[in-house]
């Protein structure tokens, strides 16, 4: 039996995909931290104990995200972009541009309909187009990650931001907030500045039909509805997090 | 009405308000900073009555009132605006005749002049991105634990200079963490975060035909390393004022007896300024 696994290091969270017989038998997260190579340790170990298998099992491993040197276990390094795209093809076959929102980059992928990368546009010089800046934003105004999307909804009146810098939007924001402006109004406001960002990402490696979002910041409802009204498309989820790491774990099935 | 003799310029700044002001023969003679804040009319007001108070004027001596920087049409006061450009290269001709380029580094933006016989010629300037503006300095301080104003000092005590290879300012304050949790020593981060910011305002003043002598302004201009890492990346000497924050309002105000003619000949009524305008905005 067959079993192959993929661990995506991200600058935020490892993940973690286990395929035996071309089905998902475990899926883990974890909180990267300082140390990576810890970090994707934890997850192999715990993607074993999950699918009740010895290491020994394993048919072989790939490993995308971060370089990291002396991982203790036997693998076989790849792009994650290549993986990203991969894993988006496997579950969202009709895809054709990717998001791939990082939390200090972004991308925009452009694949055919084998799931190969014809294209892409990478922004990471500037934290305003990454998962960062959702990050500060939240921290400006102490709330949770996962009450940015829900709160963004109810905006009735978006805030609408002079800047493109993180720095000084944070600056912007805190005015905002001086001035009396609401709490959903200001993150519908950030969301907006982000899609912005992004779309013209986007518009760089070329927007082509159907469209899905990568990384974490996807579970952001409010992104995700700036993002489409920006693009004039829907897009398509499918499991934004894992998947750069089931396509890692494909990858490693599709080598041998 | 007793004469009106002296002029006065306001600069309000993103991160200071500046007042100056001149007498009828172009002396500066009273300089006041105070931060910008939220408040713009406040401060702007603040400053401007403890400029008059060091002076032993009231509005009422002043002839002219020019209002320049980012928040000028904040100045109730003012008889006129003038864009923070042409005071600067004003106030910079000013002090240094021969001045060609003018480089200001200001809270939030950063901007190069070209200068010709103390007109402006040409321009660049940066207020999209954090990054070689002062507010880059300010980050990497609040980081680093340390003032704004010992940045330099302590920085010129490297003996080997880190590299930053972020340009983002949110991305470079995380390596500088991961520096200083490597053990880097203190002044080499601050030798590269000054050649940081240094690297980044000489790309953009490349864009302008840069010629001797240099100026450089704005707050950051009291950062002794700024200026060594700027003069070394530029390979020409670097002049500093020795009140480089004043450059601007100075402009403004020794701009002010121009403009005062230029109302005048036009038929422009002397407009009749309130110290109570000024109260009001106090007591609030």
């Amino acid at each position: 039996m067959a079993i192959y696994m993929g661990i995506d290091i991200g600058s935020s969270a490892t993940k973690g995909v286990l395929l035996k017989s071309g089905r998902v038998a475990a899926h883990y997260l974890l909180a990267s931290g300082g140390d990576y190579r810890a970090a994707a340790q934890s997850v192999r170990e715990e993607l074993l104990r999950k699918a009740g298998l010895k290491e020994k099992a394993i048919t072989a491993t790939a490993v995308t995200g971060h370089n990291v040197s002396n991982l203790p276990f036997e693998h076989k390094r790849l792009a994650d972009i290549r993986c990203c795209a991969r894993g988006i093809h496997f579950l969202s076959p009709e895809a054709r541009t990717i998001i791939d929102i990082q939390a200090l980059s972004s991308r925009a992928i452009r694949i055919n309909e084998e799931g190969r990368v014809t294209d892409f546009a990478t922004s990471e010089k500037c934290a305003a187009g990454s998962g960062r800046f959702l990050e500060m934003m939240a921290n400006i105004l102490r709330i949770d990650f996962e009450e940015m999307g829900p709160l963004s909804l109810e905006s009735r009146s978006p805030v609408s931001f002079t800047t493109s810098c993180a720095v000084f939007e944070e600056s912007e924001v805190i005015s905002r907030i001086a001035e009396g402006a609401a709490v959903p109004d200001i993150l519908a406001g950030v969301h907006q500045s982000l899609s912005e960002k992004l779309a013209a990402l986007v518009h760089k490696a070329g927007l082509e039909e159907c469209v899905a979002l990568s990384g974490g910041a996807a579970l952001d409802e409010g992104l995700v509805k700036s993002l489409e009204e920006k693009l004039g498309v829907k897009l398509l989820l499918p499991q934004p997090r894992l998947v750069t790491a089931l396509g890692a774990a494909i990858m490693a099935a599709e080598a041998n | 009405m007793a004469a009106r003799k002296y002029y006065a310029g306001i600069d309000l700044g993103s991160t200071m308000t500046k007042a100056a002001i001149a007498d009828e023969e172009g002396n500066i003679i009273v300089k006041v900073a105070g931060p910008t804040g939220a408040e713009h009319r406040r401060l702007a007001n603040l400053v401007m009555l403890q400029a008059f108070k060091e002076a032993g004027l009231t509005l009422n001596d002043i002839g002219y009132v020019v209002a320049t920087g980012y928040g000028r049409v904040n100045v109730p006061f003012a008889d006129c605006q003038i864009t923070e450009l042409t005071c600067h290269a004003r106030g910079v001709s000013h002090l240094f005749p021969a001045a060609g380029t003018a480089i200001d580094i200001g809270g939030q933006d950063a901007k190069g002049l070209t200068i010709s016989s103390g007109r402006l010629v040409d321009f660049v300037m940066n207020d999209r991105c954090a990054a070689g503006t002062g507010r880059f300095l300010e980050m990497m301080a609040t980081t680093l634990g340390i003032r704004l104003e010992e940045m330099g000092e302590i920085s010129l005590a490297a003996r080997e200079k880190v590299e930053i290879s972020n340009t983002c300012t949110v991305f470079a304050q995380s390596e500088i963490v991961a520096l200083l949790s490597q053990g880097r020593p203190l002044p080499d981060i601050l030798a590269g975060v000054h050649d940081a910011i240094a690297s980044r305002v000489v790309r953009m003043v490349s864009s302008l035909k840069v010629r001797p002598d240099v100026v450089l302004t704005g707050g950051v201009a009291l950062n002794r390393a700024v200026v060594a890492a700027i003069t070394e990346k530029l390979g020409c000497p670097v002049l500093v004022p020795e009140e480089p924050l004043f450059t601007g309002a100075n402009g403004a105000a020794l701009l002010a007896p121009e403009m005062a003619r230029r109302a005048a000949s036009k038929g422009e009524p002397v407009r009749e300024r309130h110290l109570a305008e000024l109260r009001l905005y106090e007591e609030s």
